[in-house]
């Protein structure tokens, strides 16, 4: 800045700066600023209505036009539907079968992602599109024979039954993320890690797993998230020990306005609290594949 | 890889192990699959129904369980019909059955048909209840057998808030209006408000075609599929139209019409009892309940009944106590009370009712003692096709009212696709058609 100042002064002799690069530079970050705002507002407006709406009273969502700040705060909703059946035990389920899906389609998928990143094997394309059928097949036609299975096997209304579908439902997106995070570490430090003396499972543990963290942190909020929202597998495997949104949602949809915006909010806290969680890993992901 | 083991336990190792330790309970409750938490408040007789899905009326129904259900605890589940229809059918082919009772409305339990235990003996149990012939006999499905037991009762009526009464047409009784009043009440509202007022529940998931089915057509035709076709029901389609027209346009989006009305952009309209009866509420002196209107052929109105089910293969009972303790007036009237479906029991309604019901409570008792009532039900004995039958009604409405296009052409259009659903279910008529055991309704 400080050769600006007296090439201010020379403008007088007649030698004009040229500005228009810096003008240029100013206008792009600002527009640049803009469009973050723009798509971070896209992204918490919706949210910030749900909130709002959440906790206004039932009268103020009569009002036309409905307001934008939270003028007619009331927690009156969010209380009743807190304190209806199944809501906290809901929650319990949700959490176990989403921990319990997360670590068991990881348990399952990484390494066949693993296999098919670094073994060429027949048929491997094929088998990769094979995974993706489990998700061309609507469960609605599988609803009754499923439950029967499930009925049958003893593990009907279980948390463990819903696990066991959720894994089969999310294992081909963990398989195919963990891949091709596989596919990026490279070959030579395994192969190194080899050398100085790791067994193969010795090599994945040590080198190729800490390295891969970050993708397999990206493919369990897909497999968190999944599980968290899916509804109908649960509503079909479950009668008494129900998740969250399989005991809720039925009667949301059917309730006042108020309570499916606070069922809402209350649905979508968990999953954020676990996004927001899981972040620094994937931004470490970021760092790593952009190299 | 021996030096690694030779490592003293670094801080980091132990805190893995530290979570690690933590997360076992959780995840061997998951694995072990035994410590899932109840949902529906640890009963240990469940009891499945497609009716109280609102969480208010979920919660208050609970209550009224808790109170007059004495010898156990109930857990009960509100769910979607293809839930329950889901659920039901796979327990029972399982022969695993831990679902014992299933609540629905007539057209859920006829789905269920095959799966429910014919319960003539609960019957005779309650003969003392008056539980009047027309249920009985609407709870065999179109067997021989009762295959349910009637729970309680609804219909449908007009609610209308009290500045529009100013409206009516001269000379019009309010709780004695003709269709024509109607049509003729809704253009006066739409040129004085400069809106349209009236609303109709032609939203997704609106029963706008028990309008069709049980009152406008019963009302001109005298029928509900016989005449469907007939110079009569072109009057009434024609009728519709122009009453449509006259309807606040947004009445597509209402799936029930008590949020317009409480958001004051629907001040007329009819609906079913357990949602209009959440519009006057907060304010009853505003507000009138109406019969429905009359048309040529007389006070058509359509009886919604719920009854209880019983699985087959589960602990019938244990069914037959819930059933009974929920057949006794008082619990039939706390039901009334709280959420607004009316006894199939006979006995005299409360008098502490809250208004809002009361005012229903009138309106529906003219409506059931008009002289010149017909009364319809839902279609009995389609089972699974019942959805197919409304959607004929529901095309109907779009084609016509909505798209404009000629009542005769689409009516006859639909009456063969009607026919059809009604030749391959091969079932006789109902209410208020004549049913003739053995012999297919016909729509001519």
């Amino acid at each position: 800045m400080s050769t600006l100042a007296p090439s201010r002064t020379e403008q007088s002799d007649d030698v004009p700066v040229d500005l228009r690069p810096l003008r240029r530079l100013k206008r792009n970050r600002l527009l640049l600023q803009l469009a973050c705002v723009a798509v971070s507002l896209f992204m918490v407006v919706p949210f910030y209505l749900i909130a709002v709406a959440a906790f206004s009273s039932p009268a103020a969502m009569n009002e036309f036009p409905l307001r934008f700040l939270p003028t007619a705060f009331s927690v009156e909703t969010m209380s009743t539907f807190l304190s209806s059946t199944g809501v906290g035990a809901g929650l319990i389920n949700s959490l176990i079968v989403a921990v319990g899906t997360l670590a068991l389609s990881l348990v399952v998928g990484a390494p066949a992602g693993y296999a098919i990143a670094r073994y060429v094997f027949k048929g491997r394309d094929q088998y990769q599109l094979f995974l993706l059928f489990t998700r061309a097949l609507p469960i609605v036609v599988l609803s009754v024979p499923l439950a029967e299975l499930f009925l049958n096997v003893g593990m009907y209304d279980t948390p463990l039954a819903v696990v066991l579908l959720h894994t089969a439902l999310t294992l081909p997106t963990t398989i195919l993320v963990t891949a091709s995070v596989f596919l990026a570490v490279p070959v030579d430090v395994e192969e190194a890690a080899r050398i100085f003396g790791c067994g193969p499972l010795g090599a994945f543990g040590r080198v190729v797993l800490p390295l891969a963290l970050p993708g397999i942190s990206a493919a369990s909020i897909f497999t968190f998230v999944l599980s968290w929202n899916e509804v109908l597998g649960a509503t079909i495997l479950t009668l008494n020990q129900r998740t969250l949104p399989a005991t809720v949602l039925s009667s949301l949809s059917d309730s006042p306005l108020t309570f499916r915006f606070a069922g809402g909010f209350f649905l979508i806290v968990p999953a954020l609290i676990f996004i927001a969680v899981m972040r620094k890993y994937l931004i470490n992901m970021w760092g790593t594949t952009i190299r | 890889m021996s030096s690694i083991n030779d490592r003293p336990l670094s801080r980091r190792t132990a805190l893995k192990f530290g979570l690690g330790a933590t997360a076992m309970p959780f995840l061997a409750g998951s694995l072990s699959g035994c410590q899932g938490a109840s949902t529906s408040g640890g009963g240990d007789f469940t009891f499945i129904s497609t009716q109280f899905t609102p969480i208010e009326e979920k919660q208050r129904y609970e209550k009224i369980l808790s109170t007059h259900v004495k010898d156990f605890k109930i857990a009960y589940n509100s769910m979607t019909a293809g839930e329950v229809v889901t659920q039901v059918s796979a327990q029972v082919k399982a022969n695993k059955v831990s679902i014992g009772l299933v609540g629905g409305l007539h057209g859920d339990l006829a789905t269920l048909a095959d799966n429910l235990e014919d319960l003539d003996t609960v019957k005779s149990q309650l003969s003392s209840a008056g539980i009047s012939d027309d249920l009985w006999s609407l709870a065999t499905l179109g067997g021989s057998t009762v295959k349910y037991i009637p729970w309680m009762q609804a219909t449908y009526v007009v609610a209308a808030h009290k500045s529009t009464l100013a409206y009516l047409p001269s000379g019009a009784d309010q709780n004695k209006l003709t269709y024509d009043q109607y049509l003729q009440w809704a253009i006066n509202a739409r040129k004085a408000t400069g809106k349209a007022v009236f609303g109709f529940p032609a939203g997704p998931k609106g029963l706008y075609h028990r309008f069709f089915q049980g009152f406008l057509l019963p009302s001109f035709t005298g029928g509900q599929v016989t005449g469907f076709a007939s110079a009569d029901a072109i009057t009434a389609w024609k009728y519709m139209k122009e009453l449509w027209a006259n309807m606040n346009p947004a009445s597509t989006n209402y799936d029930n019409l008590q949020e317009p009305m409480a958001r004051g952009e629907v001040l007329v309209g009819w609906d079913h009892v357990a949602r209009l009866v959440n519009a006057p509420k907060d304010k009853p002196d505003d507000w009138v309940m109406l019969p429905s209107p009359t048309g040529p052929k007389g006070q058509g109105y359509m009886l919604v009944v719920a009854g209880f089910g019983v699985p087959r293969g589960a602990d019938l009972d244990k069914a037959t106590k819930v059933m009974t303790s929920l057949s006794q007036l008082p619990a039939q009237a706390e039901t009334l009370r709280q959420n607004a479906f009316f006894p199939v029991v006979k006995g005299d309604l409360p008098t502490d009712l809250p208004p809002a019901v009361s005012l229903e409570a009138k309106a529906v008792g003219a409506q059931q003692n008009a002289s010149n009532a017909i009364i319809a039900v839902t279609p009995v004995g389609l089972g699974k096709r019942d959805g197919e039958v409304s959607q004929v009604y529901k095309d109907c409405f779009a084609q016509i009212c909505k798209d404009g296009k000629e009542p005769a052409a689409v009516l006859g259009a639909q009456a063969k696709v009607l026919q059809g659903i009604l030749d391959q279910a091969k079932v006789p008529c109902w209410a208020p058609d004549k049913a003739v055991a053995g012999q297919t309704c016909s729509v001519a």
